[in-house]
């Protein structure tokens, strides 16, 4: 691709800084439609964007005997990695960085905030922020396996470990949510687990350990690490979205090339904000698990359930490849 | 494993009021714990024996900003009871209106702190914002949200109107219906059901040797109700049962209080449409003979006492404050050993607890400037040599 | 027939309708009559017997010399002091209101409920 369209695209769209102010509207959506729920007002359409400015020009405390060092750039590579998770998800059309396996370095680059948060956790020097951090690891360990698992199975079936050919394989056939609904709804509980929200926001109860791995977190350091998970919500949604919903594709085509385009890029809007509108649904309607209660949920229903999606892709592929 | 020590308080998010926990745990599990629980003492016994009766009241509501209302009428019925004075009926269904109000907004506060502390803050806003409609009844017969003003040694200071009766009745069926969708949203609600149920579990034979009050006891299957076991202001009159349940966990707790708001409901509904005419209060001496009063009175939180000493003055002599959450705070202590880190803030939630309420002892030793804990028998030798040392047997 | 509480039926029930929250201060929030809230002296109608200072709780009312002309139930007298309240030592529990013995009151609670300010010595005369 040409050099300039492809620093375009990376840094400004849909890139970086789409990513940001997407990233900024999605957690004005969630908060309005948890506060609504709630029979709340909720906040106005600028709050998060003016949450991080605040919080950058804030004095950033350090624990004494600490690592400054790496305390500092652990919040800013957890960053990076969403950011550039993003870049491989297909946005409008397709990503100009697809390669084969795409999918797998995507999911690999997500599950770094939560190592970074065990790690801020251990660098704390804080027995809360220890112990939220072990409470990260160990909800990582529970849920990642059914998480990748569903993610994995659309691959299996498409064919291919590329994103982009997944999307375009549901659109010549039917989208994954509808060939595959248990892992479509494993998918969306493990990634409500995958961004610590209640029911699984067990790293960082509030009411147990202060804030967990973000106790001592402050200024700056907070407003990066807060701004990952808001990311890490946009890309999460983009990957379901384009697993299971069939991405900024739709099943017909249109024929100038700009209005599918465009056309597409408003699906990716609005399958974005679908599937945000089941995470808050499942974010305001529930309580908190305890972390042996979710070791005991996760394993018998969520590793089952996705194990089971898998052995019902591999019969399928054998009847079609058969028949 | 290594032991942690965990220290939940003096702050801490899940508490609303300083209270210390010294917490060892082993990864999730905890070994043993120290409370201290004086950290909000502020005095009020001893500036208690320096007001007369009619200054003293506003002081004794501040004790606690959610039973503002059982604290003043306990001591004025002991007063009453030792100036050997009864006060109308009317003033009597009043104070009862009052303090089964004064129930419910406790009551429903209770269950939205309890949701908060399993992260469940739905149901939290959901409560609060239906509690609204009873401190608006609260506020239109009162003239304040919280410490009444109400009660005055004689009976009660203000009447209600027909209007405000009128206005009042309108009000309890929407609470009715709201608490009723509560009971089921408990019995159903799968988070709130696996943490609730099976934690904080105490048998009837604990609660006797712990000597819980409240809904902690009476969740556990002892029926033990100062309203019903001695009577006072108009519970005789009014018809209504103690609710009591048999699981003696957290969720046998929620239950019991979702049952006493229904039945409290029922209590403000009887005694709204039964008011009897007549004075709302009498005029009393000035001075209380000399003796001894222990009144007793059933708060949202359990059983609250206060022990009157009076002397032929317009003073008390002695008043001893035993409220309900210093008789819990001992089954706190030992339900937590061996249970999950995480379930301290749900366990405490449990019992209700009011730290204000509580803290009526600190120890200072001045000379030495450092803070200590007495044993019971040095606290006896204590007394017995500093009243020997004053004088007096 | 009730209908049983659920929360999720409840949780998009609201979506749908107003929040219940009260946009003060650009909406209005409803204040009883009867609502205990700052205190205000009427001038003419004291006569100065002190029962406000000695009855309140927190001390907070001091009578300091001020003459005038009062009418009392049809007789002009000359009363010697006024009290005068630390305003935000009151606690506003009415009972200076109660112990007043004119009528209308001289001392008495208005439902004013908002009213703070910089000044902690501010004193309402």
């Amino acid at each position: 691709m040409d050099p300039i369209l492809l620093a375009v695209y990376i840094l400004l769209f849909p890139g970086f800084l789409f990513l940001l102010a997407y990233a900024f509207f999605f957690q004005f959506l969630d908060r309005k439609i948890a506060a609504r729920m709630q029979a709340r007002v909720g906040p106005p359409l600028l709050q998060p964007f003016a949450d991080f400015v605040k919080m950058l020009g804030k004095e950033v405390i350090d624990v004494k005997g600490m690592d400054r060092k790496a305390f500092d750039a652990a919040p800013l590579l957890a960053l990076a990695a969403v950011m550039t998770a993003f870049l491989y998800v297909p946005i409008v059309g397709n990503s100009p960085l697809a390669f084969q396996g795409d999918l797998i370095l995507v999911l690999y680059l997500l599950t770094l905030p939560t190592i970074v948060l065990f790690l801020l956790g251990w660098l704390s020097r804080n027995v809360f922020a220890t112990i939220g951090g072990v409470r990260a690891v160990t909800q990582m360990f529970i849920y990642e396996v059914p998480f990748f698992l569903a993610l994995l199975t659309p691959a299996l079936m498409a064919g291919s470990w590329s994103i982009t050919d997944i999307v375009a394989w549901q659109q010549s056939h039917l989208w994954f949510a509808v060939l595959q609904p248990i892992g479509f709804v494993v998918a969306l509980i493990g990634l409500q687990a995958k961004l610590e929200r209640t029911p699984f926001d067990i790293p960082e109860a509030e009411t147990e350990i202060v804030a967990g791995p973000w106790t001592e977190l402050t200024g700056r350091r907070l407003a990066m690490m807060r701004l990952t998970m808001d990311v890490s919500m946009v890309v999460g949604s983009a990957l379901v979205a384009a697993l299971f919903l069939g991405g900024p594709r739709i099943p017909w085509t249109i024929t100038p090339d700009w209005l599918s385009w465009i056309v597409g890029f408003g699906l990716f809007f609005v399958k974005t904000l679908g599937v945000l509108l089941v995470l808050a649904s499942i974010k305001v309607a529930t309580g908190r698990l305890r972390i042996d209660q979710l070791n005991d949920v996760g394993w018998k229903y969520l590793a089952s359930a996705a194990i089971l999606q898998v052995l019902i892709v591999l019969l399928m592929n054998y009847w079609w490849v058969s028949a | 494993m290594t032991e942690v020590v965990v220290p939940i308080g003096p702050h801490h998010p899940a508490l609303k009021e300083p209270v210390n926990f010294k917490v060892v745990a082993d990864g999730e599990t905890i070994v043993r714990l120290e409370l201290d629980v004086s950290y909000n003492h502020r005095g009020i016994e001893k500036a208690a024996e320096q007001r007369d009766f009619v200054r003293v009241v506003p002081l004794l509501e501040r004790v606690c900003g959610i039973c503002s209302h059982s604290h003043t009428t306990v001591f004025v019925k002991g007063i009453e009871e030792a100036m050997k004075v009864q006060i109308p009926p009317r003033a009597q269904y009043i104070r009862t209106i009052v303090a089964e109000l004064e129930r419910i907004h406790s009551h429903l506060l209770w269950f939205g702190v309890a949701a908060h502390e399993i992260g469940f803050n739905t149901l939290f806003m959901w409560t609060w914002r239906d509690r609204e409609a009873v401190q608006d009844m609260l506020e239109e017969m009162t003239g304040n949200r919280v410490n009444y003003g109400i009660n005055e040694v004689g009976g009660v200071r203000r009447d209600l109107t027909p209007e405000q009766i009128q206005a009042a009745l309108k009000r309890l069926p929407h609470l009715e219906d709201r608490i009723a969708k509560y009971r089921d949203m408990v019995n159903k609600e799968a988070t709130m059901m696996i943490r609730f149920r099976g934690v904080g579990k105490l048998s009837k034979d604990d609660i006797l040797k712990l000597g819980a009050v409240g809904p902690t006891a009476r969740a556990s299957g002892v029926d033990y109700d100062i309203r019903k076991d001695d009577p006072y202001i108009a519970y005789a009159d009014v018809p209504w049962q103690v609710i009591t349940d048999t699981h003696g966990d957290v969720y046998g707790r929620t239950l019991v209080r979702i049952g006493e708001l229904q039945q409290s409901l029922q209590i403000v509904r009887y005694c709204l449409e039964n008011l009897p005419a007549g004075p709302i209060k009498i005029t009393t001496p000035r001075a209380a003979p000399r003796g001894e009063i222990l009144s007793r009175y059933e708060a949202p939180r359990g059983e609250l006492v206060h022990f009157i000493r009076t002397n032929n003055t317009d003073k008390v002599e002695r008043l001893d404050i035993r409220t309900p959450t210093l008789a819990n705070w001992t089954s706190v202590a030992v339900s937590l050993v061996h249970q999950n880190l995480a379930d301290i803030p749900v366990i405490v939630a449990a019992i209700d607890p009011c730290l204000s309420c509580t803290s009526r002892i600190t120890i200072v030793n001045e000379r030495g400037k450092k803070t200590g804990e007495m044993t019971w028998d040095e606290l006896s030798a204590h007394g017995r040599e500093f009243y020997r040392k004053r004088g007096r047997a | 027939m009730r209908k049983p509480g659920s929360v999720l039926k409840e949780m998009f029930e609201n979506l749908g309708t107003r929040p219940v929250t009260i946009l003060y201060p650009k909406e209005k929030v409803p204040i009883p009559e009867a609502f205990r809230g700052k205190i205000a002296i009427r001038d003419e109608k004291c006569i100065g017997c002190s029962k406000c200072a000695i009855v309140c709780p927190t001390q907070c009312i001091t009578m300091v010399a001020n003459e005038r002309e009062v009418e009392v139930k049809g007789k002009t007298i000359v009363r010697k002091k006024k009290p005068e309240v630390e305003l935000y030592m009151c606690i506003r529990c009415g009972l200076c209101e109660e112990y007043c013995p004119t009528d209308p009151k001289a001392i008495y609670l208005t439902n004013a409920f908002s009213g703070a300010g910089p000044d902690k010595e501010v004193v309402v005369k």
